[in-house]
């Protein structure tokens, strides 16, 4: 439910598009747990799709950082879907300035961490503050390269966003599409259709 | 670009130029300073003025203005600066200070948003 996108080795013709369309499919796999049985190991087709763009800022002090909920929660960004059949393709890019993002999902549990027992991010560490970052370099607010599906009920994602050291404050800027996409269940897929189905994970499978 | 020509007459001394775009920054490409009637020497500063949002560290942040640049304009001058400005980042509303003010001192500012 999260990928960060390479930048292109080559391109090809006639272009892809780069969010989920109408008619596409998508698969949720065995690892989401039983409160979402309604699509887990399920394949749906994507009926209707809205793109929906939203920008979150705020400025921030040097040397600090603020907690941005993606969820439905209270004081959250609410880019959550509500209701059991629509995804929520979210893409997401940075304005350029002095910051970074850690990513944990759910709170407290960091996406990007080693398997050494310190080598967790910690903004509060020179050490690893830099650790699993994300910057906006790596996604830019005109080329969005970080994706993530969001269903009714998901655990909240948190963008740590942290000002780095060396200015006195800086305005984070993130730019969000919001690809709502509604979902048709498809009952007994097709083997064609399982191959061309875009897996969606749980984020629990994206830490190993 | 947006851009703007005021007097520095402004009671308490500060004139605003550019409100806050809350989802950029603003990046002054051009300031004019027409002192050439001016009554003395022009001393100018650019302020950056917002309102930070609550952080880790600041819960309950407070109106914060940062000076990002001084100019000092003699008088009978009248001086353009636009090169220096290119890595002058705002971040909420523009506005300049002057130190004595003066309705012979005008002041052309433009900007883009980034």
């Amino acid at each position: 439910m999260f990928i960060e996108k390479p930048v292109p080795e080559a391109m090809v013709s006639p272009g892809v598009p780069k969010l989920l369309q109408e008619g596409y499919y998508v698969k949720f796999t065995n690892a989401w747990p039983a409160e979402f049985s309604s699509i887990s190991g399920k394949l749906f087709q994507i009926a209707e799709t809205n793109v929906v763009p939203h920008d979150i800022h705020h400025i921030i002090p040097t040397n600090d950082f603020r907690d941005v909920d993606l969820s439905n929660s209270a004081g959250g960004e609410n880019l959550y879907p509500e209701n059991v059949n629509t995804l929520n393709e979210v893409v997401l890019g940075f304005k350029p300035g002095n910051y970074l993002a850690q990513v944990y999902i759910p709170a407290g549990e960091a996406l990007s961490r080693l398997e050494q027992a310190s080598m967790f991010p910690d903004v509060t560490n020179v050490v690893t503050r830099y650790l699993g970052q994300r910057t906006p370099t790596d996604s830019p607010y005109d080329d969005k390269r970080i994706f993530m599906y969001f269903v009714r009920n998901l655990e909240p994602i948190i963008f740590r966003m942290f000002v780095d050291t060396g200015i006195d404050f800086e305005k984070v800027v993130i730019g969000a599409m919001v690809n709502k996409c509604r979902l048709s269940l498809i009952t007994q897929p097709t083997p064609d259709q399982e191959r061309l189905a875009k897996i969606i994970r749980y984020y629990s499978e994206l830490r190993w | 670009m947006p851009s703007l020509t005021q007097t520095m007459v402004a009671v308490g001394l500060v004139t605003q130029f550019a409100a806050e775009k809350p989802n950029a920054k603003i990046i002054p490409s051009l300031i004019m300073v027409n002192n050439v009637l001016g009554a003395q020497d022009a001393v100018i500063t650019v302020q950056d003025v917002f309102t930070p949002a609550a952080s880790n560290g600041t819960p309950a942040p407070v109106l914060t203005t940062q000076s990002r640049l001084n100019i000092n304009v003699s008088m009978a001058a009248c001086v353009s600066i636009r090169d220096e400005l290119k890595d002058i980042e705002i971040l909420g509303l523009l506005q300049l200070l002057i130190g004595v003010a003066d309705a012979n001192c005008i002041v052309t500012v433009a900007w883009n948003f980034e």
